[in-house]
């Protein structure tokens, strides 16, 4: 236990430095942190509500508890084309968490409930910095609570779904171009819901396939808060004070990996992701007062993307297992209408992960993720703003889980 | 076995923690350019003339000193300006938006006169060398004048009190003290004052240089710059008659509501149609409620009768910015009395500015090839301002008075913002030319107009 104070310790010595692949957050389970952030083809406990519901009832055990979080500490750097102007975020520490209870009913159902947080952007430039007519500041966050059960049969197949209910808020300022420190704060929560399918399929005792599907969710926002800070000259004509609506959509997840165990200790595993991400097509404010001179509609014109994933693990007993995983993620943004409020690129990753199981009851998992975006020069078109940007971003997880 | 797992961990972590993104991908450079001296030759646009004066901060945003301060990142020197001392202005004229009570009781916000503290004393001589050489006023002509900074020549008109508050000797010319600086690079941006006196003042006021007399001025002058086998940038002149000064003003502001009001006018106007018709000329003027043309004087109807050198205005005509508001909706100008010929640009007029612009504009693109330098092209940047305009970092630059960005409050130079446009535009130019790698600046750095 010393050793993990140490450890924690050499957390709090870090710098701050990005995350990537939109908004996406993909850090629900630190075994699967660690491990390329890959569960589709396992069953990892009820870490499995997330990643893969059709693999939840081959949990060992009767009653699984796991809980956990991640702290993303991020960084993109901006250079502006024809320019030697150079920024930098101030991201604050992004901070996935989750929760899951899983129980099992005989020996096919199994029920549980998850509390994640799949998506969530937290980018902070200086408030005076070149594109602060774009965007200063934006915090978006989603929590999504999901009831699931699964079914497996005969431990060779298992089919489970959830559905998903989802708080979500979102805040953001941007500057104005008037006298006097113009801006704009925009805040609003909404829900939605959703859901989570998956299936699992174990053809022989050393391998493991799994396929899941976590359905788009709109986020609207209805009747958000909008506060203008504005010249006394121009409050006639634009209220300080608007209600505003806005729809941002959480695009939906195909996975599918295969796992195979080469021998009693080394396990190995791929996956691949499709990102539904064409959804994201624009972003959208209508205002319920001076609504023809506010409102906007803002191109994104995401495009869908592939992520294929490999991660290693090797257990050295039964109580001890590091692993280690690497993907690459390819920028949903298009180069034509690429901002900065989410600046996300193509991105290399590496993951680490230890487990610890000091009793059969008691895990630790740590996990270690590095990203690296790859330099790109991108404009935002419609504001004729564009520059050269790169992100990289650390990532250390601590989850702890419980087996009954 | 643990531990030593661990400690790597925490290996991983240290490392991984000390890398931090960053882009620095620009290095400035100057080409084959040599920034080392600038020196900027000009009018008011290159003095940094804002807002219908020349002001301590206005003078600070102009064009000029925004560029210099990035050809210095790229080996560039000093760039010394003959600094005003007061936010009011050297002469009077400044102006700010604010409120102001029309002859109806109306409340409206435009420009009103600013209140920003006394004057900077245009006697009190500078007395230092100095790299920004822009003289409010100056047409091609004066930059060869001896005498126009000498304030003996000041009663008579034809010295500059700008030019006579920084000219080194009373007799010196604008050429002359330019050339005194050694400059290695060179901008010149001239002209507009040979086609803008004219256009400001309807036609009425100072005439257009006839081009035969540009052409050799403007030939002698940039000859000479250059002559010492400097570098520069030539800007051409943009098109006047786009500028917010001609263009917010409409042409139809006589609204009619009421019957009775139309057919007085109808009646007293009979007598004219009646003329007109039997003339045999086209030239009516009619009534109803709604928005009206106003009724302009135009010499060059060459009526026999003074009186009736007057009609209705043209939609494609222009009014000044500075024609008095008031006259028009209280005392009856424009309707039933005409509006003077020098608040008002006519067809005529508008393309005697436009082919006077297009052939000095010809001569300076001919120059700027000939001696081998770079040239900005403004009119043609200008006129991309028209209809929904341009966007930088998020700004948009449209020829709209205060609300498009571009102009200052006098309609015709440059806001904070439209300088630094023009700075990057000036930029991109000697990049293109010189092989430079000249850093732009962020348009969003520099202040939005002043709304109250």
């Amino acid at each position: 236990m010393r050793k993990i104070t140490l450890l924690l310790l050499s957390f709090a010595f870090m710098s701050m430095t990005v995350f990537a692949g939109g908004y996406q957050v993909r850090l629900q389970g630190n075994k699967q942190n660690g491990f390329g952030l890959i569960g589709t083809p396992l069953s990892n406990g009820s870490s499995s509500i997330f990643y893969n519901p059709g693999s939840l009832a081959f949990m060992d055990g009767k009653l699984d508890f796991e809980l956990g979080g991640s702290a993303i500490l991020s960084t993109a750097a901006f250079q502006k084309s024809g320019s030697n102007y150079q920024a930098v975020t101030e991201n604050p520490v992004g901070t996935p968490f989750y929760f899951y209870i899983a129980g099992k009913i005989g020996k096919v159902v199994a029920l549980g409930l998850g509390v994640y947080t799949p998506y969530g952007n937290s980018s902070k430039w200086e408030s005076e910095w070149a594109g602060k007519y774009l965007i200063q500041d934006i915090a978006l966050s989603a929590i999504f609570i999901q009831p699931t059960i699964s079914f497996n049969f005969g431990e060779k197949f298992g089919i489970g779904g959830g559905f998903i209910y989802t708080i979500g808020g979102v805040e953001i300022n941007k500057a104005l171009n008037y006298s006097g420190g113009a801006g704009v704060n925009l805040q609003g929560s909404s829900s939605a819901m959703g859901y989570n399918l998956g299936l699992f399929f174990k053809p022989a005792e050393n391998w493991s396939i799994g396929l899941n599907y976590r359905s788009r969710i709109d986020m609207k926002i209805e009747g958000g808060d909008a506060t203008f800070t504005i010249p006394k000259s121009l409050q006639g004509t634009i209220p300080t004070e608007n209600k505003f609506d806005a729809e941002l959509p959480l695009p939906a997840n195909l996975d599918l990996g295969v796992a195979i165990q080469a021998t009693d200790k080394l396990l190995i595993a791929i996956e691949f992701d499709w990102i539904f991400w064409g959804a994201y097509d624009s972003l959208s404010f209508s205002f319920e007062e001076a609504g023809e001179l506010l409102d906007s509609q803002n191109p994104r014109k995401y495009s869908d993307t592939f992520i294929p994933r490999i991660g290693i693990q090797y257990a050295f007993s039964e109580k001890f297992e590091i692993r280690g995983g690497a993907y690459y993620d390819t920028s949903p943004a298009d180069d034509r209408y690429f901002t900065p409020e989410t600046v996300t690129l193509n991105t290399l990753a590496y993951t680490l992960g230890l487990t610890w199981n000091p009793t059969t009851y008691l895990g630790i998992d740590l996990s270690f993720l590095q990203t690296f975006g790859i330099k790109a020069e991108k404009n935002y078109q419609p504001d004729n703003f564009g520059g050269t940007y790169q992100t990289g971003a650390i990532i250390p997880g601590l989850g702890l889980s419980f087996k009954f | 076995m643990k531990t030593k797992y661990i400690l790597y961990f925490a290996v991983v972590l240290f490392l991984a923690s000390s890398c931090k993104p960053e882009v620095n991908d620009f290095t400035p450079d100057a080409g084959s350019a040599d920034f080392s001296t600038y020196v900027a030759v000009g009018n008011s646009l290159t003095a940094g003339y804002a807002d219908g004066a020349l002001y301590k901060s206005g003078q600070s945003y102009g064009w000029a000193n925004i560029l210099s301060a990035q050809l210095k990142q790229s080996g560039g020197g000093d760039f010394v300006l003959p600094v005003i001392e007061s936010e009011q202005g050297v002469l009077p004229g400044k102006l700010v938006l604010g409120p102001s009570t029309d002859c109806l009781g109306n409340v409206s916000l435009g420009p009103v006169p600013a209140n920003d503290g006394d004057l900077d004393p245009w006697n009190n001589h500078i007395d230092y060398a100095i790299n920004n050489l822009g003289v409010p006023g100056a047409k091609v002509g004066h930059l060869l004048f001896p005498g126009y900074g000498n304030p003996a020549n000041l009663p008579a008109g034809l010295a500059n009190p700008y030019f006579v508050k920084f000219a080194s000797t009373p007799d010196i010319t604008v050429l002359e003290q330019a050339l005194s600086m050694q400059p290695t690079f060179i901008s010149l941006w001239i002209g507009n004052n040979d086609v803008l006196g004219y256009a400001t003042s309807g036609g009425a006021g100072s005439e257009i240089t006839p081009v035969a007399d540009f052409a050799g001025q403007y030939g002698y002058l940039a000859q000479n710059l250059f002559a010492g086998g400097s570098e520069g940038i030539l800007a051409n002149i943009p098109d006047i008659a786009n500028a917010a000064f001609f263009t917010t003003v409409p042409y139809n502001p006589i609204v009619l509501t009421d019957q009775v009001l139309v057919d007085q006018l109808n009646t007293a106007y009979a007598p004219y149609n009646a003329a007109m018709a039997s003339l045999g000329l086209p030239y009516r003027v009619n009534w109803s409620l709604g928005a009206n043309p106003m009724v302009i004087v135009d010499k060059d109807m060459g009526m026999p009768v003074p009186e009736f050198n007057i009609r209705q205005i043209e939609s494609n005509e222009l009014v000044l910015l500075t024609i008095p508001q008031d006259s028009i909706k209280c005392a009856q100008w424009g309707s039933a009395k005409p509006i003077p010929d020098q608040y008002v640009l006519t067809v005529k007029e508008i393309k005697n500015v436009n082919d006077a612009t297009e052939q000095f504009n010809n001569i300076i693109k001919q120059t700027a090839q000939d001696l081998n330098l770079a040239f900005a092209d403004f009119n043609s940047l200008m006129k991309q301002m028209q209809g929904t305009g341009l966007v930088y970092d998020g700004i948009t630059f449209t020829t709209a008075f205060v609300y498009g960005n571009l102009f200052s409050l006098d309609g015709i130079h440059l806001s904070p913002q439209g300088n630094a446009v023009v700075a990057n535009y000036y930029i991109d130019a000697i990049n293109a030319t010189y092989g430079a790698n000249v850093p732009k600046v962020n348009i969003s750095d520099y202040p939005p107009i002043t709304l109250p």
